[in-house]
């Protein structure tokens, strides 16, 4: 009996490991959300200690508390991602379906924005929107929003043009239904699915744009509790062997990045008819 | 998809690695090209970034601190601080203080082997007044014209009386009439100067060696090799034993590197934050253009007196610093017309009595004084390349929070620091020889003129009089005595907080000895000052 209980299928798998990993993230977000900063405030007292009982992350050289640190940069870091995620997926919606339902010179235009945007390497050009917007939050998040929706408007636009030649589809306009009618009845529920999980997948990419262009100078400013300015710094104080200002930090912007990565990958098995039974 | 996450999370592990990776390469550089590091009669060091800062040719500003390196000028900076002839045996300087005579030293040659004439100086000077666009360090803007009646005498007629001009002299390195070649002195200047540019590679590594027919004594050390790289890849070269001298951050002398002990050298460099003089208002500037000056918290004479002797610098200085420095109110007394006021601060009392008195009172009990509905706190920028700046503004600000004033640093470009510094701190860095920075920073003249002039728009008749008695002095020492009556005038008002009189600190090889006492207080230079008198270095 215990042993069969053990034996969970693959969708119940999933299902656990996605609601685990969406408490991890959702705590971290609400947790640093709710913080009041002067739970990480400067305390001279205990500078660089190493991690312990009282400091689980150690602290840093003027005594903040590194643990609260990272969790309120986290937790912006995720707001980011979340924003700008959802800003990236609504153009690439619009643009996608624009772009291979209206087809023509629309079709052109999108398809050589895409072009455009992707023929630049993409964290130039997040330093560039970036650093012209002041920087700081405003300037990250701008930045992350405008660069992300290329990839997805051309799988969103792909499958459309696929769809659109179904039989059924052909059929839906030969009864005189308009085009914004069929895009929003015939089109949309299908590409739906992929819409979703690229944009679960998208996350994964701005936080980690994010924190780059922070770690680099470009984003968020040394004052604000980020991943980017918390692991740059640590790089002044590892060559004296302060490794808890680094390895911390670092893992656990690893972890909730791959957690989104993997809600991505599960929810496209358990979406995609090829492995929605498994 | 998955493959991309991936891909960028290893881009990025690849970035965070790299600033540590560059350092390594530029020694393995040094160890394939050029002098191995552990060599009888040589050294390896690493001062900072600042030789790289463009051009060595001193007639664009290179050197430009008041002591000899590949070039002379004709005066030089003692240990006190005071002017000594360096190329010139003595000068005179005429009662109505617009001509300056200096006679030269016999029988300097150039590196070159060309012997130094008054034409020469002639020949330096007049190319920096033809381009004094090139040069920032040098200002000559006040000379006329210059010329040499005798062989060994140059004759400085100036504009107008001005003082500083002194201190052109001991900055200005004297190139040959004959061998200057602009583009060539940009890598390899010639000098009559005791050290001998052999290698110079840009952002990489400067490689000098020993004039052996320099006119004071040639050097003991006779190559010395500069490298470039990261503070902390510095730190961890020296720690493998790579480097003889390795300029280190205040918050690394409480570390330890087997075979170095570590300096701290005195400075003339001092921390301080501007605060705006006047209340919020708009002002035109000089194109006419309107600019936000003014802070209506600083603007309050008694907030900036409570800063001033209510915040316990040595306790700023231990936190921010390591305890590396010495508390400053105003210029150092290691320079000859610096005059600080005595100490006056931790009277955290008297500070909040201040302030009561002048209505500001906490009312809504969150620890933040407020007096008419304004909050009793402003902004300090710090610029984001200097972490010690930053440190040292958070540090102020957590004594101003115990006087009930709040402070809240933030970190931003240069570019960003020259607009926001009209109405709100900045931490700024002066150590200069000149006491010209008097000029910059107190006179009215200078409100809404450059990007360091004046931001905290002070305005005193009585500083703007002294300082141009001080300009216009003939006597040396009048003009050191104005200066030093102007300081004590706008020390009243504290138009700038003076926190700290910084130290350099270095991690030197114990087989080296700098010779400490021929040291002269470091002028602002990001470390590379240590070179002053590196003549006088020898290996034991």
């Amino acid at each position: 009996m215990d042993r069969k209980r053990i034996q969970w299928n693959t969708r119940t798998k999933i299902l656990v490991y996605m609601v685990l990993a969406l408490i991890y993230l959702a705590g971290i977000l609400v947790w640093g959300l709710l913080m009041d900063p002067e739970a990480y405030a400067v305390d001279y007292s205990v500078k660089f200690l190493p991690p312990g009982a009282g400091h689980l992350f150690g602290t840093d050289f003027m005594g903040r508390d590194m643990l609260l640190r990272c969790v309120k940069g986290l937790s912006t870091s995720i707001v980011i991602g979340v924003i700008a995620s959802v800003v990236s997926s609504f153009i690439a919606l619009a643009a996608g379906v624009a772009a291979a339902v209206v087809g023509g010179k629309l079709d052109s235009f999108v398809n050589w924005c895409v072009d455009l945007c992707m023929g630049m390497p993409h964290l130039v050009l997040l330093l560039l929107i970036s650093f012209m917007l002041g920087r700081g939050m405003k300037g990250v998040m701008v930045g992350v929003a405008l660069t992300h929706w290329p990839e997805l408007t051309r799988i969103v636009r792909a499958e459309v043009l696929q769809i659109r030649s179904e039989q059924y589809v052909q059929a839906a306009y030969r009864l005189g239904k308009s085009r914004m009618q069929v895009a929003r009845e015939h089109i949309l529920p299908h590409v739906l699915p992929v819409y979703l999980i690229g944009v679960i997948l998208l996350f994964p990419h701005a936080i980690m744009h994010e924190a780059s262009i922070t770690f680099l100078g470009f984003g968020l400013s040394a004052e604000e509790p980020a991943i980017g300015v918390i692991l740059s710094e640590s790089m002044k104080h590892i060559a004296t062997g302060k490794w808890w200002l680094a390895l911390f930090p670092g893992i656990m912007l690893l972890a909730a990045i791959m957690l989104f990565d993997r809600i991505g990958e599960d929810l496209k098995r358990l979406w995609n008819p090829d492995s929605g039974n498994e | 998809m998955r493959k991309k996450t991936w891909a960028s999370l290893v881009a990025s592990v690849m970035a965070i690695s790299l600033s540590a990776g560059c350092g390594k390469k530029d020694v393995q550089d040094i160890g394939q090209g050029a002098a191995p590091t552990k060599e009888e009669d040589s050294i390896v060091c690493y001062v900072g970034h600042g030789f790289w800062d463009g051009s060595l040719d001193p007639v664009k500003g290179a050197y430009a601190y008041g002591y000899a390196f590949t070039n002379n000028a004709l005066l030089s900076v003692t240990p006190d601080s005071s002017y000594k002839g360096d190329l010139a045996e003595g000068w005179e300087v005429s009662p109505d203080a617009l001509t300056y005579t200096f006679h030269l030293k016999d029988g300097i040659k150039f590196q070159d082997g060309s012997d130094l004439s008054a034409e020469d100086v002639v020949f330096t000077y007049e190319t920096v007044m033809e381009n004094q666009g090139d040069n920032e360090d040098v200002d000559l803007t006040k000379l006329e014209s210059v010329e040499a009646p005798k062989e060994d005498t140059v004759v400085f007629t100036l504009k107008e009386p001005y003082s500083p001009f002194l201190d052109a002299a001991a900055q200005l390195g004297i190139v040959p009439s004959d061998g200057y070649d602009s583009a060539a002195f940009d890598e390899k200047p010639i000098g009559t100067g005791p050290w001998k540019v052999v290698q110079y590679n840009a952002e990489q590594q400067l490689i000098v060696e020993a004039n052996e027919e320099y006119f004071d004594g040639a050097p003991k050390i006779k190559r010395v090799t500069f490298v470039d790289m990261d503070n902390e890849a510095a730190f961890s070269n020296a720690q493998s034993g790579q480097l003889d001298i390795v300029m280190v951050q205040p918050n690394y002398v409480s570390e330890e590197i087997e075979g170095m002990h570590i300096e701290e050298l005195e400075t003339m460099d001092v921390r301080n934050i501007s605060l705006p003089c006047q209340p919020r208002q708009v002002m035109k500037d000089r194109d006419g253009k309107e600019v936000e000056v003014g802070n209506d918290v600083t603007s309050d004479v008694n907030v900036r007196k409570a800063l001033s002797i209510g915040i316990d610098r040595e306790r700023i200085i231990e936190n921010a610093f390591n305890g590396v420095g010495r508390p400053a109110y105003g210029f150092t007394r290691n320079l000859e017309w610096g005059n600080a006021p005595e100490a006056v601060d931790g009277q955290a009392e008297e500070a909040r009595g201040l302030l009561e008195k002048a209505g500001w009172v906490d009312h809504d009990g969150d620890g933040i004084r407020e007096r008419d509905g304004v909050k009793c706190g402003f902004e300090v920028y710090t610029p984001s390349d200097e972490q010690d700046r930053y440190n040292l503004a958070v540090a102020v600000a957590e004594e101003a929070k115990e006087l009930g004033i709040s402070i809240v640093v933030k970190q931003t470009s240069w570019d960003e620091i020259y607009d926001t510094s009209n109405t709100g701190g900045v931490v700024w860095g002066f150590g200069q020889f000149n006491p010209i920075v008097i000029d910059q920073l107190f006179n009215s003249g200078g409100i809404l003129r450059g990007d360091f002039d004046n931001k905290p728009a002070y305005e005193n008749e009585k500083v703007d009089a002294l300082i141009g008695d001080a300009i216009d002095a003939a006597e040396h020492s009048e003009a050191v005595a104005k200066w030093k009556e102007a300081q004590a005038v706008y020390a009243e008002e504290y138009p700038y907080l003076f926190i700290v009189n910084i130290e350099h600190c270095y991690f030197v090889s114990d087989r080296l000895d700098i010779s400490v006492d021929t040291q002269i207080p470091h002028p602002h230079g990001h470390g590379i000052p240590i070179i002053c008198n590196m003549k006088d270095w020898s290996l034991r």
